[in-house]
């Protein structure tokens, strides 16, 4: 008797990124649902996907949004703060042509510089600790089990 | 009757877990009290990514100042709402303490280094506090002993002031410590591989070291040294030894004859108390802890006729350093760069002789260095900027990232550096805590002062552009997790609370086994010195020494 369905490496491949695709949107818990798009925009501007896996693909607004929600009341103050210096620069309401400019700008001197360095510190953070950030951007090799050590064998290390 | 054991054993960390396997190995009766869990490595301790965890390793943020350590290795550090100390109002000190079967071997540097003759002879030769009552003479063959076991890769030198020992294999070094070594040594400043208790083959039943960088929390496999892998396996075999943990010892009792009775227990979880009585009392648990039970053993301090318990706390000096790349490894492929979680040691080159005697400031310190690829990519947040030309500066400078630190700072010993009894917190279990008085002294300052510009020398040597950014406040006290003294040794009861065997002057059958007896801290990581003391110790009270 056999009644398992067979399926291909390739199938399942296909199967899981459907279901994946079909998930529920996130819904975030600390921020409002314009914010967490506002959020969202910002890190994905910040680590905007290329080559190479982005903010997007390591859901680090998400994570930004979780972490948040567990912290104390300063520190959701601070992220309140940040939220509306966003919206007070127009970040909101400005189109996906327009923002990567006012990030620009608030990169530099500006009323929302100090939201711009939360948001980027707490950015990049999600996103060197995520999967996307350590495997397949940094192709960080530790914390694994190895025969040997690598030595160094390159001559022009071994002078200066 | 209830039992009387030959000996009791307060802790269970480096000394603890050997004093365990020397004297359940000489026929002694042992009961070993832990405060804390027991864990079991090979179930407790896995590699686990920062992705794989809740909050990435920052641990919970609510809850962050609770535990010493991070998300990964709470578990084997101490929950500081049980565990409360306190601070002089000019003192700011972060004691970083376990409390777990194996105590802080199960997350540590593994640094092991020997002290040297101008470490041990410090005051001799510039009149600064009190020499040792051990000389290297004297010490050599017990650092023989603990090397021989607990298994220490390194590379013979030959220096005078980092003496050789029995080593295994050294580690292979990475780019970035093979250009750091170049450097130094055209600088003519001496280095070698970090001397580290991990194991390069396989030693004692233990296997070698899988590089996988995990060590501060905690090994898997046992391939570094931990109490729990290494000591306590053989003092079990022997029949000797019960081990009781979550005992929390509140004091040493003393009977009518100037002798330890034994201790009293809480038992974590039910708060009863327990007496245990021992011919010989030993305390292992940390430095200061070791202090505190003495400090709350009688209304002046147990065996303090010197008047000198809880003086002269001594630590090293941390922080500090420099942070950037090595251009000439930009772009550099994918490597097992922190794989060890080690680098280059450089020894400590000033003050150790008559032709490297400074001026302007005593004693020494020993620099490390290392670099390339690591678990995070802490260069991310020093360079400017965002998007994909950011990703890429990131992404080129990621395998170039480098660093120097200090790995010992000598710090002065000074009597109003010291801990006592608080008079109003108490622990979890109604106990008085310590009460930590400590500051810098302006030989401090200027130690560390030659350091930063020694490392920068370095940097600059080795062709490194260092990063802009936060650099570490190089006043962190307390950040080594290297304290020692308050109980220090000498010839004279007059002059200290032990002598050389680390025995008490005054109560014979009470011995002190950690960081207490260091008269000075010398540049050297300390836990190799513990473990040679406890095992001239153990000697001493089973009539060998």
């Amino acid at each position: 008797m056999r009644d398992n369905i067979s399926i291909s490496r390739r199938e399942l491949a296909i199967l899981f990124a459907q279901v994946l695709q079909a998930a529920p949107e996130y819904r975030p818990q600390f921020f409002s649902a314009e914010d967490f798009a506002a959020l969202e925009s910002f890190t994905e501007i910040l680590i905007p996907t290329d080559d190479t896996p982005g903010a997007r693909e390591a859901r680090c607004a998400q994570f930004i949004d979780f972490y948040v929600n567990a912290s104390p009341a300063e520190a959701k103050e601070r992220w309140r703060e940040a939220m509306q210096a966003l919206r007070t620069a127009g970040f909101h309401t400005a189109s996906a042509a327009e923002r990567p400019a006012l990030v620009a700008a608030m990169s530099q001197e500006h009323p929302a510089h100090a939201a711009y360095l939360l948001i980027r510190q707490e950015n990049m953070f999600a996103f060197f600790t995520s999967k996307p950030g350590t495997v397949e951007f940094l192709d960080y090799r530790g914390n694994s089990h190895n025969d040997s050590f690598p030595a160094c064998t390159h001559p022009e290390h071994h002078r200066v | 009757m209830a039992k009387i054991y030959d000996a009791i054993i307060v802790g269970s960390g480096a000394c603890g877990g050997w004093a365990a396997m020397e004297l359940t190995r000489g026929g002694m009766q042992v009961l070993m009290l832990e405060a804390g869990s027991p864990v079991n490595p090979a179930r407790d301790f896995q590699h686990k990514h920062l992705y794989d965890l809740d909050y990435r390793g920052r641990g919970n943020p609510g809850q962050l100042r609770r535990y010493s350590g991070d998300e990964r290795n709470y578990r084997i550090m101490l929950d500081n709402s049980e565990n409360p100390y306190t601070t002089a109002p000019d003192t700011v000190y972060r004691w970083g303490r376990s409390r777990v079967l194996g105590g802080r071997t199960l997350h540590w540097a593994r640094a092991s280094d020997r002290m040297a003759d101008y470490e041990f002879k410090a005051a001799s030769r510039d009149g600064w506090g009190m020499d040792w009552a051990v000389d290297y003479a004297t010490m050599k063959p017990y650092y023989d002993r603990v090397e021989s076991y607990i298994g220490v890769s390194a590379s013979a030198e030959g220096l005078p002031q980092f003496p050789d020992g029995v080593f295994l294999p050294a580690m292979p070094l990475n780019c970035a410590e093979s250009i750091f070594t170049a450097a130094a040594k055209s600088l003519g400043w001496p280095t070698t591989h970090r001397r580290l208790a991990q194991l390069t083959r396989m030693h004692n039943n233990r296997p070698p070291c899988h590089y996988c960088g995990n060590c501060v929390n905690g090994c898997d496999v046992g391939a570094m040294f931990n109490t729990v892998v290494a000591t306590l396996p053989p003092a079990r075999r022997t029949g000797n030894l019960e081990v009781r943990t979550d005992c929390v010892v509140a004091q040493v009792r003393m009977n009518n004859e100037n002798r330890a009775q034994g201790v009293t227990y809480i038992e974590r979880f039910t708060n009863k108390p327990v007496d245990v009585d021992a011919k010989y009392v030993v305390l292992a648990a940390s430095t200061l802890e070791n202090t505190r039970l003495m400090l709350l053993s009688h209304k002046d301090g147990l065996a303090n006729s010197s008047g000198l318990l809880g003086h002269y706390m001594i630590d090293q000096v941390s922080g500090g350093g420099v942070v950037g790349i090595l251009p000439i490894l930009k772009g550099g492929p994918a490597r097992l760069d922190d794989g060890k979680a080690a680098g280059i040691t450089i020894a400590n080159f000033q003050n150790f002789d008559q032709k490297s005697t400074r001026k302007d400031f005593i004693r020494g310190y020993v620099m490390n260095a290392t670099g390339g690829q690591s678990e995070y990519p802490t260069i991310a947040a020093a360079i400017p900027g965002f998007g994909s030309d950011w990703k890429k500066e990131v992404k080129s400078r990621y395998a170039a990232q480098a660093r120097v630190w200090i790995a010992g700072g000598e710090m002065l010993a000074r009597k109003e550096n010291r801990v006592e009894l608080d008079p109003e917190v108490k622990d979890k279990w109604g106990i008085p805590v310590l009460k930590i008085h400590f500051t810098h002294h302006e030989n401090d300052r200027k130690l560390i002062a030659d350091f930063q510009q020694k490392a920068e020398e370095l940097f600059r040597k080795a062709g490194g552009e260092k990063l802009a950014g936060p650099t570490r406040s190089t006043q962190r006290l307390g950040g080594s997790i290297h304290e020692v003294g308050t109980a220090r040794m000498s010839v004279s009861p007059k002059e200290g609370v032990l002598n050389s065997w680390c025995q008490t002057h005054d109560i014979p059958n009470l011995y002190v086994f950690g960081g207490n007896a260091f008269p000075s801290t010398g540049d050297k990581h300390p836990t190799l010195t513990f473990m040679a003391l406890t095992a001239r110790g153990c000697d001493h009270i089973l009539g060998r020494g």
